[in-house]
């Protein structure tokens, strides 16, 4: 019994399940393309998922606290525009990195405030300001040409190669491990996973819910204010609309890491794996030539697929521990009594989550 | 007691038919027995009246002859053939309908799609018949009091006692015979109440049998035609008001039960230990007033005592638990912990100066569900177990976890065990020991044994006993009053909000009253004197 339930939380739990997905993927990619397995690809299809995997790790805390951010994308852009205006009109490196930094931050700290302060839902506050954020970034656009600077040092910040490692990778690695650290170790983390489990009884047991929740934002902010240097550095110019759409990248990644979107339940590196195998399948229809027409309907099938299979193998496995065989009797459904429906949220959040995701991806 | 019962089979006073007959009927959960060989009869054209306290079994009553649950015996006679409901639109086809004490209508719609919602009139396939429908209501609504003008507004507009109406109309609507009334009058002003009983009696001329459940004894004199008393989940007298009074109805209610000996020896345990308090004043609270739940609510609660709150379900307890907590902020009123004025703006305050709370629902208000055992007791104070106030120490978390598993006999594997797969009692147990965690100077339990099993029971008490012998205050809120009065060295009785009486405990100084006696003390003060006298017009209407 110990060592089924032991083997049993290892498969349902730890993100097994995608794992093995983009294992899968990998290795099917590797055989149907010979450019697939090549160091030049591999370091390509890295750099280009450095942007979702940030912002995935960010969406992590949120959908853990029982929150949505659907900003991130465009504080992403935002961000990017704001670094490159700074270092553009003379601006230290220094002085443009915090700039982009803080953008995403003040962003973070506007939507916590509405949400956290003034109990505004989540899904209103972060949609206005996703609109708003993009909304300014054409603004900007159209009044500066955010063509890019002469810069070799904010370059570097992505291209130099640390190791045969580009630098953005680096940073990226250094940020996911910082904000899984944060997450697991620290009693900041574990208020955002009681938060996400029952707010009312974290509310209840002392917990300081509306700092969690301001917090949350914030970290969420100001990751994607991160993931905008690094965008603006890799790219080295803005476009109006740069951003648009990453937000629901970011959160397929966070449920296909098995994310619960009613929160409670995640890791940031689950929703890394989540967002590198986004990154792995739209590299690898690319290299075998499937038409780019049917990116978006393959991507959004295979969301489904692995959120099944991850959920399937959940039940399985829980249902399999949970009710041992010996009770067969078929009483109707227990009230009152003891709770044993562990999964229940979970659960529900299955449609939702395809939904967004098989859209926008 | 047995001598003014009145068997309904019998009673012949100008009452219609049997429309419902229930025999025998009961209803187990797993652990809990939730209705035992209930019988009831309903007459077209005749009030009947539900009574019993908290828990005694009059939701599931309701639930079975309303379809939303199964009978696991006896059965269910509908015009005295035998009924099977596996779902209440089939309760409904029959006739039955029924109005909860919650409102079930849907706010932003009118009265006219309230009362049609899901049971449109339509021409032909598709289309609604918006005139047919407006037609049957206008013609039903007149009698109830609702103008033409109320008929096209959102329902959440209306007062309460309208959406009551409306509630009627839908049943109506679709010739109910039998309208089951949950607390029908709980949220309505006295003269909105007064209107409501008017409406009653106007469906008794209709021919409706009605089942009313209510806590209000003063309002059934002079309405109800049969009373049915339930206790302990099982029917303990049908009898007609005539021969009874409030408090004679209270003594049904309550019945002359004896402490449950399995308790005896903890409670024993806590008379010897009784007295160890320093008898200073912990909590005092003056004027508290949070509009409409808690009003003027002054007490205070002395360290080494517990003080039990004892009312109703809606009197306000559990509203002036969430005030002392600071989750609520009171309209008025001034807190006071150790003589000193304090403004406790949020739970977390409130730990700070000592102050914790069991809450009332397990599920919903203070388990983690999905979090380890360890986790759940740490949370109430997370910084006493990191490292530099900046890591979580998980040995040390664990460790406090297994010594508190140790000490309050909680049933686990392990202290990574998730919360949920314990049984009630022991999860309760997982919650007191996250406020113990604490060092709470007071501690609030609200409903401790609510779900607990019977053995689990004596074990919360003894915990709620250590702590206050060692000095703590407690703050019980109970609806099992024989349990509160076991527990409780003094019982402050709550009634729509106001502080309406105090009992001491069973045992305690100042207090000969037998346990029963106490008990109805409690019950006559939480249920009666609402300042309400029915109308005498609808008197006559009985005789």
């Amino acid at each position: 019994m110990n060592i089924r339930e032991k083997f049993g939380r290892a498969a349902a739990v730890d993100g097994l399940p995608i794992a093995l997905a983009l294992i899968v993927v990998i290795a099917y990619f590797s055989i149907a393309s010979p450019f697939f397995m090549t160091g030049e690809n591999i370091r390509n299809l890295l750099m280009q998922s450095i942007f979702t995997i940030l912002l995935a790790a960010g969406m992590t805390f949120v959908l853990i606290s029982g929150g949505i951010d659907l900003s991130v994308g465009s504080a992403t852009g935002l961000s990017a525009a704001v670094t490159l205006l700074v270092l553009m009109n003379g601006g230290t490196l220094a002085a443009g990195i915090a700039a982009g930094v803080a953008t995403g931050a003040a962003i973070g700290a506007i939507n916590g405030f509405f949400i956290a302060v003034l109990g505004i839902n989540a899904f209103i506050v972060t949609l206005a300001s996703l609109s708003i954020g993009a909304g300014a970034l054409q603004v900007l656009t159209s009044e500066v040409q955010l063509t890019g600077v002469d810069s070799p040092g904010f370059a570097a910040l992505t291209k130099a190669s640390i190791l045969g490692i580009p630098a953005g990778l680096w940073v990226t690695l250094a940020i996911v491990a910082i904000l899984e650290w944060i997450l697991l170790a620290t009693p900041l983390g574990r208020g955002f996973f009681a938060m996400g489990t029952n707010r009312q009884a974290a509310f209840l047991a002392g917990t300081n819910v509306r700092r969690l929740e301001l917090g949350v934002y914030l970290i969420s902010g100001t990751v994607a204010g991160t993931a905008g240097v690094l965008l603006a550095s890799h790219l080295n110019s803005v476009q109006p609309g740069l951003g648009q759409g990453y937000e629901f990248t970011a959160i397929a990644a966070a449920v296909l890491g098995g994310i619960a979107l009613f929160g409670g339940r995640g890791s940031v590196w689950r929703s890394v794996v989540g967002a590198l195998f986004l990154a792995t399948l739209s590299q690898g229809l690319q290299l075998t030539g499937v038409d780019p027409l049917w990116f978006n309907i393959v991507t959004g099938t295979s969301i489904v697929a692995a959120v099944a299979l991850d959920r399937g193998v959940q039940h399985f496995v829980i249902g399999r521990l949970t009710s041992p065989p010996k009770q067969g009797t078929r009483s109707g459904p227990p009230p009152e009594g003891p709770a044993t429906g562990a999964e229940s949220d979970e659960e529900a959040s299955v449609p939702v989550s395809t939904l967004s995701a098989a859209r926008n991806v | 007691m047995s001598h003014n019962v009145v068997d309904t089979e019998t009673e012949t006073n100008a009452a219609g038919p049997v429309l419902i007959e229930a025999r025998a009927l009961g209803k187990t959960y797993p652990g809990v027995v939730a209705l035992e060989n209930v019988s009831l009869t309903l007459r077209a054209g005749q009030i009947h009246a539900l009574l019993g306290e908290n828990g005694a079994g009059k939701s599931t009553l309701i639930g079975l002859l309303s379809g939303t649950k199964k009978p696991d015996s006896g059965e269910l006679l509908v015009d005295g053939e035998v009924r099977q409901f596996t779902n209440p639109k089939q309760a409904q086809e029959l006739g039955i309908s029924t109005i909860y004490q919650e409102q079930t209508l849907a706010p932003d719609l009118t009265v006219t799609q309230n009362v049609f919602f899901g049971r449109e009139l339509k021409k032909g396939k598709f289309l609604l018949d918006e005139l047919a429908m407006r037609r049957r209501v206008e013609e039903l609504s007149g009698e109830f009091g609702l103008s033409p003008s109320d008929l096209d507004r959102a329902v959440g507009t209306l007062g309460a006692l309208k959406q009551h109406v409306v509630q009627i109309l839908k049943a109506l609507a679709f010739d109910a015979r039998v309208v089951i009334l949950d607390e029908p009058t709980s949220g309505l002003e006295d003269d909105e109440r007064q209107m409501l009983f008017e409406h009653m009696a106007r469906l008794r001329d209709r021919g409706v049998a009605l089942l009313w459940v209510t806590h209000r004894l003063d309002e059934i004199f002079g309405l109800a035609d049969v009373i049915t008393v339930l206790r302990d989940s099982r029917w303990i007298a049908s009898v007609d008001p005539a021969g009874h009074t409030p408090d004679s109805l209270v003594r049904l209610m309550v019945g002359r039960k004896q402490l449950a000996t399995e308790y005896d020896q903890v409670h024993a345990h806590r008379e010897r230990g009784q007295g160890q308090g320093s008898g200073e004043e912990h909590l005092r609270l003056e004027s508290v007033t949070r509009y409409p739940l808690v009003r003027d609510v002054s007490l205070t609660v002395i360290k080494g005592e517990i003080l039990g709150i004892a009312g109703i379900a809606g009197a306000g307890r559990t509203e002036l638990a969430r005030i002392i907590l600071g989750a609520d902020r009171p309209d008025s009123g001034k807190v006071f912990i150790e003589g000193r004025p304090v403004s406790l703006a949020s739970p977390r305050e409130a730990a700070k100066r000592g102050i914790s709370l069991v809450p009332e629902e397990r599920k919903t208000q203070s388990i983690l569900g999905t979090m380890s055992i360890a986790k759940n007791i740490s949370i109430s104070d997370l910084s006493r177990v990191t490292r530099m106030h900046a890591v979580l120490d998980r040995r040390k978390e664990n460790g406090i976890a297994r010594s508190y598993i140790n000490d309050l006999g909680i049933k686990a594997r392990d202290a990574q065990q998730k919360i949920v797969n314990l049984s009630g009692g022991n999860q309760q147990k997982a919650i007191v020991a996250r406020c113990l965690f604490n060092n709470p100077s007071l501690l609030i339990f609200d409903e401790p044994t609510q779900g607990v099993d019977v053995a689990a029971k004596a074990e919360i008490y003894r915990l709620i006993y250590d702590f206050v012998d060692g000095g703590g205050a407690a703050i019980v809120i109970s609806s099992e009053l024989p349990e509160l009065l076991s527990l409780s060295d003094r019982i402050v009785v709550m009634r729509e909000g106001r502080l309406v009486g105090e009992v001491a405990g069973v045992g305690r100084q100042g207090n000969e009253r037998s346990e029963s006696e106490s008990a109805e003390l409690i019950m006559s003060m939480a249920a009666r004197n609402t300042g309400l006298l029915v109308d005498n017009t609808l008197k006559e209407g009985v005789a």
